[in-house]
């Protein structure tokens, strides 16, 4: 979850009214933000992906001013057209790789550090959530006055060149793309065309390439005064979410926004509140509250959003930037914030049901309760393991191998399909604990299957330097006549991880169920355990439950 | 307090009534016991307040090279009035016999008065002035003889120190020793009268180890023991999950960055055929095109991963039985790609209860939460907001801590979106909450570190107690 930092005085002074340091210290887990981190000066909040206007202190303000009842309703997007029209002009060509554009103006602003941190950080979530890694929509903030209008949205081949951000050479498009950490993060969005999206101006200067890179020459700095926003994505509706958050934040800013011409096309169309109806009865009977109508609204409004009653039902505006909000569900949950959540009384609804356990938990807590009656200590493994501990250190055939793609860790490539070796790993990790070291386990081991075949085992191991295939046999028939009555017979066979002329099957009626043993030697000492192992492992579903 | 003593001790005891004061040496000699066995029953004896242990030093006289010597052949003055004891002889001869004895045999005998010294022609003269008697000199080399002698048992203490003058002649040899003696306490033991059969029950037994369910293991039946006793019935689900329960059946858009592979486990090569009925695809399939304006895309439903989350199983169970009241929990194993840490497991436990019912509220789940709380014995909590995908209204739980001395986040909680409850027919509120249960454990048990649930240390296994 992304975590923005919010300096208290400038908080303060953003939420204004009469809201002092401890009051919005107490209100800010009530907008959805966990305190991270509390210092004197700062704090620092974790929020939640879908309010991406809380990346910033103005946005955050702006929901405080709500709770606090400072100021309430809807912010509304103040757009005005500008009197010469700023055209972006957009050329056929980018349909097929980046179809969307959109745009707009924010004039007479300022911005100091906090403001362009604060920007790039929104910027950067927006790019990750509902850009989906850029894919979606990608944001370019720029210099108004560092470029001549009207500008093109076209494609260039791979050789155009330009200076990019952060930089002072002149480089390739080409170059660009293999050389630099963005270029290599994003290029797979450009797919295999052999030309990329580009935004030029009138005199032919590079703005941005998106979405990989602005260019230096319209680079925001504290100077700026006037601002650019452009939007382009493969998806219209998260440009224009996205457009409609960094609007928003702009103004909020203390930014005037004005429009942008997209051919023809005003982006003023983009910032259109929708209206849901909510009916109040199921905000009552979801909150288990008797609110009445004006009570609603008014809790709307202290979450920024505008509500009218009509009739039976309450009309409610939300502005685009809440694309969070789908429907009225998402609505009776503002009403709950604007209501206040420590204004909820818990009440405790009477059972109408007898609870139970599953059948097969009850079984493997009984047969839990006879391993440790026989001296059996409970280990837990992961399902999760290695290629080295479940089949080369076992010496098991790994041909029915099932593997996870691109796990994070190496230790967790594999899902098992064996409890023992896992045990045999734990017992490796002992050898400087006393003996004897008596283990046991029960869990889900995987097949393949259509597509997997999930089964329980029980596996146990002995060690110490008297145990022997006897030791093991005896624990077997006590463990399953003391839970089950079952009577098995052990048959001889052969295993990889068993030493030979002492391991056997082991048998109920003429099923086989699993195997028992004295370890191989060799096994032994791939783990690096110094003194004798025996064990066994069995499938307990078909016996002891379905 | 009865008195029990080992044989050793009892042993002991006996050959000191009757002999008081004897060194180790002495007591293993009477005995029959080994030097060790008699060392060690000091030792209890010590500890047991029944014997004291004096340690002394004794000093023993034996008789030089020279001392031995002169057994036979007597004193060097000695010598010289034998060889006079007839008639005169002069220096010369003298020195002749007497050889570097010669000086201090004529001091000795001059001193003693035995002898008068003439001068002659050539050399002096030395004659026998009387017959002498025997030295206490020579009765104290006769005394000593070829033995080691306490010096206590030498009277004549002046002949020793002029003998000790004489080179070679007196050894004084100390020797460190212990004497063991009975205390008063001791001496007035019974030994007939001891319980032959008792022992010594203050001494240390072996160290042995219980066998126990595994702590992790504890606490997860504890969870479930509070679920079923608030009227909830335990459901199970598979680990494998096709991505359609564990992901679309919960209105996540098949873009969502948690489907990624970096976030979610995907089992290589495999998808499910069946995993739904076709009104259930269609169903799911309408909700996200609706809500989240994409093209919903079946194959991407069918890849097999391991579960993210229990929910897959308690929505699963909603949709094959369309409850319109019910009180259900699924609790087990979730996955989740990350690198391991000590605050992440790629792999742990997590449960989630869900409640239908006609007019359940938001309240009814706030209320089921603290009862939860109440029973694991975490009174001190509050509800903040906070955001589920597939929950709205969303609350989360703030437990306060009085081993950290704050409030902690522990389970979320809300009402299924009716995105993911209305495709499957299901149009009463369900309230759902749920968390992961290492969490929990690790407070309870005091842990920093949440690899230690699954390392499998006996050396914590067998420390750390069953109740907490």
């Amino acid at each position: 979850m992304p975590v923005v930092t919010l300096y208290l005085d400038r908080l303060q002074r953003l939420v204004g009214g009469k809201a002092n340091k401890n009051k919005i210290m107490e209100v800010l887990p009530f907008l959805g933000l966990d305190i991270e981190e509390e210092q004197k000066e700062f704090v620092r909040v974790e929020y939640s992906p879908n309010r991406p206007d809380y990346a910033t202190d103005v946005g955050i303000a702006s929901g405080l001013q709500g709770l606090l009842g400072i100021k309430k309703g809807q912010v509304k997007i103040n757009i005005k057209k500008e009197k010469k029209k700023f055209l972006i002009k957009t050329d056929g060509s980018v349909k097929k790789i980046r179809p969307f554009i959109s745009a707009i103006i924010a004039r007479n602003g300022k911005l100091d550090d906090e403001s362009i941190r604060q920007l790039i950080a929104l910027q950067e979530d927006l790019h990750f959530g509902i850009g989906r890694r850029r894919k979606k929509a990608s944001i370019g903030i720029h210099n108004l006055d560092s470029m001549s209008p009207p500008l093109r949205y076209t494609t260039v081949p791979k050789d155009h060149e330009f200076v990019p951000l952060a930089s002072n050479q002149s480089v390739t498009v080409k170059e660009i793309l293999e050389n630099t950490s963005t270029g290599q993060e994003y290029s797979y969005i450009l797919g295999d065309n052999s030309k990329v999206p580009i935004i030029l101006d009138a005199k032919n200067h590079t703005v941005s390439f998106p979405p990989i890179i602005n260019s230096a020459l319209t680079a925001v700095s504290t100077g700026t005064k006037n601002i650019l926003v452009e939007v382009t994505g493969m998806d219209k509706n998260a440009v224009d979410d996205s457009l409609s958050v960094v609007a928003t934040t702009l103004q909020n800013l203390g930014f005037a926004i004005s429009d942008v011409m997209v051919d023809a096309k005003s982006s003023s169309e983009i910032f259109k509140a929708r209206t849901i109806p909510l009916d109040p009865v199921l905000v009552n009977q979801i909150l288990g509250l008797d609110l009445t109508v004006p009570k609603i609204c008014d809790s709307l409004k202290k979450c920024r959003l505008d509500a009218v009653p009509r009739g039976k039902k309450i009309l409610c505006s939300v502005p685009r930037f809440r694309f969070d909000i789908l429907g009225e569900m998402d609505l009776v949950e503002e009403i709950a914030l604007g209501h206040g959540i420590e204004n909820l009384s818990p009440s405790l609804p009477p059972s109408i049901s007898v609870g139970e356990k599953n059948s097969v938990t009850k079984k493997l807590d009984q047969i839990t309760s006879v391993m440790i009656g026989l001296g059996f200590t409970e280990a837990l493994n992961s399902s999760l393991t290695s290629k080295q501990v479940l089949y080369n250190y076992t010496k098991r055939d790994s041909s029915e191998i099932i593997e996870v793609s691109e796990s994070k860790s190496l230790e967790h490539t594999v899902l098992r399909d064996s409890m023992l070796p896992g045990l045999l790993e734990n017992l490796s990790k002992n050898i400087h604990e006393s003996y004897p070291q008596k283990l046991f386990e029960t869990g889900v081991v995987f097949t393949k299957g259509h597509p997997i075949n999930e089964t329980v085992n029980l596996a146990c191991v002995s060690a110490h330097k008297d145990t022997n295939f006897t030791e093991i046999k005896s624990i077997l028939q006590s463990l399953l006549k003391t839970d089950s009555s079952i009577i098995c017979k052990t048959n001889a066979s052969t295993h990889p991880s068993f030493a030979s002329g002492r391991t056997a099957e082991i048998l109920v009626g003429e099923k086989s169920i699993g195997v028992i043993g004295e370890m191989d030697q060799q096994v032994i000492d791939n783990f690096k355990i110094r003194v004798p192992v025996s064990g066994f492992e069995l499938k307990l579903s078909g016996l002891i439950f379905d | 307090m009865s008195l029990v003593l080992h044989p050793i001790e009892k042993t002991m005891i006996k050959i000191l009534k009757e002999t008081p004061n004897l060194t180790p040496e002495e007591i293993a000699e009477r005995s029959n016991l080994s030097i060790d066995q008699t060392r060690r029953g000091i030792e209890w004896l010590r500890l047991k307040n029944l014997a004291a242990v004096l340690e002394s030093e004794k000093s023993f006289v034996a008789l030089g090279k020279n001392g031995l010597a002169s057994i036979e052949e007597g004193l060097p003055e000695r010598k010289l009035v034998r060889l006079i004891e007839n008639q005169p002889m002069s220096f010369d001869d003298l020195r002749k016999k007497l050889l570097d004895e010669i000086s201090i045999a004529i001091a000795n005998a001059k001193r003693n008065d035995w002898i008068t010294i003439q001068k002659g022609e050539s050399s002096s003269v030395v004659s026998l002035k009387q017959k002498p008697d025997q030295t206490s000199e020579e009765k104290l080399i006769l005394l000593v003889g070829k033995n080691k002698i306490p010096v206590e048992h030498i009277k004549d203490l002046s002949a020793l120190e002029s003998l000790k003058k004489r080179p070679d002649y007196i050894i004084i040899e100390t020797i460190k020793s212990k004497t063991v003696s009975l205390t008063d306490e001791a001496k007035v033991i019974d030994l007939d009268s001891i319980d032959s059969g008792a022992i010594d029950v203050t001494a240390d037994a072996p160290v042995i180890f219980a066998a126990r369910t595994h702590p992790l293991k504890d606490t997860i039946n504890e969870i479930r023991e509070t679920f079923v006793s608030l009227g909830f019935t335990e459901v199970l689900g598979n680990f494998a999950q096709p991505s359609f329960w564990n992901f679309d059946a919960l209105f996540t858009p098949q873009d969502h960055p948690a489907r990624e592979m970096q976030d979610t486990f995907y089992i290589k090569g495999k998808t499910a055929e069946k995993f739904a009925t076709p009104s259930q695809i269609r169903q799911v399939s309408d909700s996200h095109k609706k809500g989240w304006k994409y093209d919903w895309n079946v194959d991407a439903a069918k890849k097999m991963v391991l579960r993210t989350h229990t929910t897959c199983v308690t929505v699963k169970y909603l949709a094959e039985n369309k409850p319109e009241e019910a009180r259900v929990f699924s609790l087990g194993r979730v996955f989740r790609n990350e690198k391991v840490s000590y605050k992440h497991l790629v792999e742990f436990n997590q449960v989630e209860g869900i409640v239908v019912g006609k007019n359940v509220s938001l309240r009814d789940l706030m209320g089921i939460q603290r009862e939860f709380y109440r029973k694991l014995g975490l009174s001190k909590i509050k509800f903040w907001p906070t955001f589920f995908p597939y929950t709205e209204p969303s609350l989360q739980t703030m437990v306060y801590n009085d081993k950290l001395e704050k409030w902690v986040e522990l389970f979320g909680m809300g009402i299924f979106r009716p995105e993911v409850t209305k495709p499957f027919g299901i149009t009463r509120p369900v309230l759902a909450w749920g968390g992961g249960i290492e969490r929990i454990a690790m407070l309870k048990y005091g842990l920093n570190d949440v690899r230690e649930f699954y390392n499998n240390n006996l050396g914590w296994l067998r420390s750390v107690p069953k109740c907490q």
